[in-house]
């Protein structure tokens, strides 16, 4: 099948933006490789502290005149931003595809679930509205407002580089905040495109900027008295350090962090439609996101069926077509770069050496749809005979890998989803209401799913996460965003 | 190669409208009598090409199994448009009733293979076969 047409042609060079001016920065430059053909596709400054100051001053000064404009008014600045997304949503998923290594069916979906974002938020009229209560005693009124902060920094992973970013930042300027995104090194060419859009809908300079860097531009955000919180996706070991970081700092944060996540296979499931749930959901984004299957937990003691849907399994994930996102055959691209993939490497090594039975190799026979360099390439791979303690049963992998289990009964399985420090996304495939009900009464874990392999709330929902996938109280997205990026004032009055 | 992604199914689909869509137009010139009935049928084609995308754009997620959605063997769908000089009337229609077949076998196999998984998509889907048939029944009766 033909390639679509990369959007991205040699060399991209963004900058940051600051005060609504694009600025060069004087930091080190770090290179990007598409990690499908291995061609260099950007050169990333890693800003100073200087930059990231200029950046936070000009948000702080944009803040003031922004809060006043009417919420209506900062409505209409997305309106026009969601049309600019819409008019762009082909290049944006492909730059994705081109920076990250997805398909352009996942890209396609991370575009419109970022534009979902941006719809939500411009609902912030209604959405922003405070509560009142009159006479709570005689001729005495009281009523809460809802008031923006100031400046927020958003720090971006980068398996979502267009998405993540946009479960936060259409909130904080749609209640009147202003924002600094980092987005993450790795992949910044797709907050280098939103922004252009951004500048292009006449948002008013300052209110939306862009430094572009590492670990010392994050830290450079925390440290500032001038940034009133941040949001953050990434590992566990980071999510943590910053939400420790916030605490001294006394800034709001949302941190969310990495998952184990368990799908639970019920003897009553719906096979036909569980079987293609289980591929997007263990080997979709190339198994690189934070609501990825990871375990897949057969219950019952049922040897036939445990051996039917195995087998099942394997056969379907044998068959996933491997190569560059932009042929619109394939089904899985590459991880997004070498470390990552000997990481995941590590991973298979240590399952064999703990005794589990590895059914798919992914490191064997990879057979890749046009000619394209293996270096970033891992198939599915599939190892039966896991425990919860082994490492591969246990620890974050991000690559696409599924380790099975068994579980007499439904009880033990949930057992077992408890016992991870994670509580990020996981699902039961059952026909049993009761079944369900009781996963979804007792599973602690932020996102539930049920019949659903990758539990990605809409855009009007939060984003939750619970245990060690999340560390904070309110959520990205929706309604709990508009109230992070808020603060409750409430007012009495009384008039004698 | 079979189709397996809800992206490479959407633009065949697109290429079958389109290439409909010229064959009824050839034919709006070939048959000057039919020229209104034909070209009304260009447009349709364009305008289901538009919709397939559309509903394919709305829902597209991340979270659903668009990548291992479909498994479809575009050879099973695969219909010729040119029509010799000879060819007379009766040839015509008798073509144009089978590439409409042909078509609604596609959009019922893609229906049923997104049910599940892509619902909008295949609520356009099938919104086309139950138009399609409907021209079908017109062509068969000039």
């Amino acid at each position: 099948m033909a390639l679509l047409e990369e959007p991205i042609k040699g060399i991209a060079k963004p900058k940051n933006y600051i005060n609504g001016e694009w600025t060069e920065s004087k930091g080190p430059i770090s290179e990007n490789v598409n990690p499908a053909t291995g061609k260099v596709i950007s050169q990333v400054a890693n800003s100073t502290k200087d930059e990231v100051d200029a950046a936070i001053k000009a948000a702080k000064a944009a803040f003031i005149t922004w809060r006043q404009t009417p919420p209506v008014a900062r409505a209409r600045c997305l309106f026009r931003l969601k049309q600019l997304l819409e008019e762009n949503f082909e290049e944006l998923s492909r730059i994705q595809t081109q920076e990250h290594g997805k398909c352009i069916d996942e890209s396609r979906g991370e575009t419109r679930r970022g534009i979902e974002n941006v719809e939500v938020a411009c609902g912030i009229p209604t959405l922003m509205m405070g509560t009142n209560l009159e006479d709570i005693s005689s001729g005495i009124d009281e009523y809460l407002i809802r008031q923006p902060l100031g400046v927020f920094g958003i720090i971006g992973p980068f398996n979502f580089p267009f998405m993540i970013p946009l479960w936060s930042a259409p909130y904080a300027i749609a209640t009147g905040n202003t924002v600094v995104i980092k987005p993450s090194p790795e992949v910044p060419l797709s907050q280098w495109r939103l922004t252009q859009l951004i500048d292009e809908a006449g948002f008013p300079p300052g209110v939306w900027n862009i430094v572009n860097g590492g670990s010392e531009v994050g830290n450079a955000l925390m440290e500032h008295s001038d940034i009133k919180g941040i949001t953050f996706v990434g590992s566990t070991k980071t999510a943590r350090y910053i939400y420790c970081k916030c605490g001294e700092t006394g800034k709001r944060v949302i941190a969310q962090a990495g998952a184990k996540n368990f799908m639970v296979i019920m003897l009553d499931c719906n096979r036909i439609a569980t079987i293609p749930a289980m591929m997007t959901s263990f080997f979709g984004n190339t198994g690189q996101r934070c609501l990825s299957g990871a375990n897949l937990v057969i219950v019952g003691e049922d040897d036939k069926f445990y051996k039917d849907f195995v087998n099942s399994i394997v056969e379907a994930a044998s068959r996933i077509v491997i190569g560059y996102g932009l042929d619109e055959s394939v089904q899985m691209g590459p991880v997004k770069d070498k470390t990552k993939k000997e990481k995941i490497l590590g991973y298979i090594e240590s399952g064999i050496k703990d005794g589990a039975k590895i059914l798919l190799d992914g490191r064997k026979n990879l057979k890749i749809v046009g000619d394209y360099p293996d270096t970033c390439f891992i198939g599915p791979t599939i190892f039966e005979d896991v425990t919860p303690s082994m490492k591969i049963g246990r620890e974050e992998i991000f690559g696409p890998v599924m380790s099975i289990m068994r579980a007499k009964n439904l009880d033990e399985a949930i057992n077992m989803c408890n016992a991870s420090p994670y509580g990020n996304g996981n699902a039961i495939f059952t026909n049993s209401g009761k079944s369900a009900r009781e996963f979804q009464y007792r599973v602690a874990s932020g996102n539930i799913g049920i019949n659903i392999g990758i539990v990605a709330p809409m855009a009007f929902f939060p984003f939750s996460g619970a245990k060690d996938s999340f560390f904070g109280v309110l959520h990205t997205q929706g309604q709990e965003a508009v109230r992070f990026f808020t603060e409750s004032k409430v007012v009495i009055q009384r008039w004698p | 190669m079979a189709i397996n992604t809800a992206s490479a199914a959407i633009s065949f689909g697109k290429e079958l409208e389109q290439e409909g869509a010229k064959f009824y137009e050839d034919l709006s010139q070939k048959y000057p009598q039919y020229k209104d009935t034909f070209m009304s049928m260009v447009r349709e084609n364009q305008k289901y090409a538009v919709m397939v995308q559309e509903a394919y754009f709305s829902v597209i997620s991340d979270a659903i199994e668009g990548c291992f959605a479909f498994d479809i063997n575009p050879e099973d769908f695969e219909f010729k448009t040119r029509l010799s000089e000879t060819t007379d009337n009766s040839e015509v229609l008798s073509k144009a009733i089978e590439i409409e077949e042909i078509m609604v076998k596609f959009y019922t196999e893609t229906t049923e293979q997104s049910k599940s998984l892509l619902g909008d998509m295949s609520r356009v889907f099938g919104l086309i076969v139950r138009k399609r048939n409907a021209r079908i029944t017109i062509l068969k009766s000039m």
